[in-house]
């Protein structure tokens, strides 16, 4: 058992405890704050897998501007908003049968499964290679993304509008 | 500190987890003798620039130990927490706010051997980091359960992404230049030319963009006192607010840092003068740039929070992104 190990252990449990935290707490931004701790353990598990790059562009991208985004949702609808949960026995037991039922198929399905070696020298200036591929060999990839997200910033504008002259 | 890069590589153990520990208290020590004297040197030049003296009872002519007696104050303060505050989530927000600040001193260099962790995308993780301290603000404003706090952690939150975008876009024309986002690559680029001489327009943006991202005057809406009493720590008291004060201050502290880094060369020396150490160099550099924050704290007036936003994004980012046009056309024909 090595650190990496280790730190894999910790992260992966911090990550899953975010996640279970998120569905089980009553409070909207209590759970905002929970998506947060999974956020910040997946970053740990990509800095383990050195993608460096990938790591700070999940905290920068999802803890920073998603997760305030969110918190803006919150407080400029019902920001005191709790769920009221009803509990069904029934229906918690199928839905425990079903979780066990995809546990093993999973695990049944990665067992026995090979990667092959693990790629080598991974963390050897991987944010130029990064840069590297996607203006070489992805760029119409690259630029189709971002016409998409101009569509859906203009969707957003358009919709917005529209509720605006509706109020007036 | 050619050991400590051995021992960056090592692999984890329960005995450099305990080394790693040990070594990070003489920054902590270091960063909070700077946050003691910083506070003093604001208010001192404050007063002087105000016609006043500023403290000068406690601790001798200068008031050298104002700073100490009023941090014995606030650990000793009650600690008071509203009825309906959200427990957990109060207790919670300092910490939030406090820990990415600390975090960020990490891939500062001081020096070309004072450094601590030599990562190749230092840069970003910078930037990352630092903007999970608005998370903090905003679960401060929100758990303390009063209007005030809440407004001023979304005024944070809101002033935080705002300027966030122009400091990313005023970096990506030192990134241009350099070729890299690892720091220590960046320092060593600028040997002859720091960058301030090739970015002048990219460095004001940053360091209009970096003075919002501090919450200092003339952006301090978050806790503009006059109409929202202090923003999202209002609610606070004791060591609780202590901390909010102390993150603000490393944040002062690593800011300044960044800049003279990123613009001002680091440790390289003007030609001529490499006879003084290049730790000296950093600290001259690095003072300058936290005595204009404070001049500047001083000398202008808060803007109004629809200034704030307009000027954030009518204003910054479209010189931005020119900066990084011209950054480009002067890369490409003389570089």
């Amino acid at each position: 058992m090595n650190g990496e190990f280790i730190a894999f252990l910790i992260l992966s449990f911090t990550a899953i405890l975010g996640g279970i935290l998120m569905l089980n707490l009553k409070k909207v931004v209590h759970m905002l704050l929970s998506v947060v701790l999974t956020f910040v353990s997946l970053a740990g598990i990509y800095v383990l897998l050195s993608a460096e790059f990938v790591a700070v562009v999940q905290i920068l991208i999802y803890s920073g501007a998603v997760t305030i985004i969110l918190a803006f949702g919150i407080m400029l609808t019902k920001h005191t908003a709790r769920d009221e949960r009803t509990s069904n026995r029934l229906r918690a037991a199928l839905v425990g049968v079903g979780v066990l039922v995809f546990f093993f198929t999973v695990y049944g399905a990665i067992d026995n499964l090979f990667f092959g070696p693990g790629a080598e020298g991974l963390h050897v200036e991987n944010t130029q290679q990064i840069g590297e591929r996607i203006f070489a060999h992805y760029v119409i990839p690259f630029e189709l993304v971002s016409i998409v997200l101009l569509v859906a910033l203009m969707g957003a504008i358009v919709l917005a509008r529209k509720e605006g002259e509706e109020n007036k | 500190m050619e050991w400590m890069m051995e021992l960056l590589k090592s692999p984890p153990g329960l005995s450099n987890l305990s080394t790693f520990l040990i070594l990070t208290l003489p920054v902590l020590s270091i960063v909070l003798g700077f946050v003691t004297y910083a506070i003093l040197a604001e208010r001192k030049v404050l007063g002087y620039m105000q016609l006043r003296y500023g403290p000068n009872r406690t601790g001798g002519r200068f008031g050298l130990l104002q700073t100490v007696a009023d941090v014995l104050k606030l650990l000793i303060k009650e600690d008071t927490r509203p009825k309906e505050a959200d427990r957990p989530l109060f207790i919670l927000a300092p910490v939030i706010a406090f820990v990415p600040s600390f975090m960020v001193l990490a891939v500062i260099p001081y020096t070309e051997s004072v450094m601590f962790a030599n990562i190749g995308v230092g840069l970003l993780y910078f930037i990352a980091i630092s903007g999970l301290t608005t998370v903090g603000m905003l679960t401060a404003g929100w758990a303390s359960n009063n209007k005030y706090a809440l407004m001023g952690g979304m005024r944070s939150a809101a002033q935080m992404i705002s300027y966030e975008i122009p400091l990313l876009m005023a970096l990506v024309g030192v990134v241009l230049f350099a070729g890299s986002l690892n720091l220590v690559e960046i320092v060593e680029q600028q040997q002859y030319i720091p960058y301030i001489l090739l970015q002048p327009i990219g460095f004001i943006i940053f360091f209009i963009a970096a003075t919002a991202e501090l919450n200092r005057t003339p952006f301090d809406l978050p806790e503009a006192e006059s109409e929202l009493i202090a923003g999202y720590h209002v609610e606070y008291s004791g060591f609780r607010f202590a901390f909010f004060m102390l993150a603000e201050y490393v944040y002062l502290f690593a800011m300044s840092a960044l800049i003279t880094v990123l613009y001002l060369g680091g440790w390289n020396p003007i030609i001529g003068l490499g006879f003084i150490p290049d730790l000296v160099w950093f600290g001259i550099k690095f003072s300058i740039l936290v005595f204009v924050f404070m001049w500047v704290r001083a000398t202008l007036p808060r803007i109004r929070p629809d200034q704030l936003m307009e000027f954030g994004w009518k204003v910054l980012l479209p010189v931005a992104m020119l900066n990084i046009f011209l950054s480009a056309i002067l890369k490409e024909i003389f570089f």
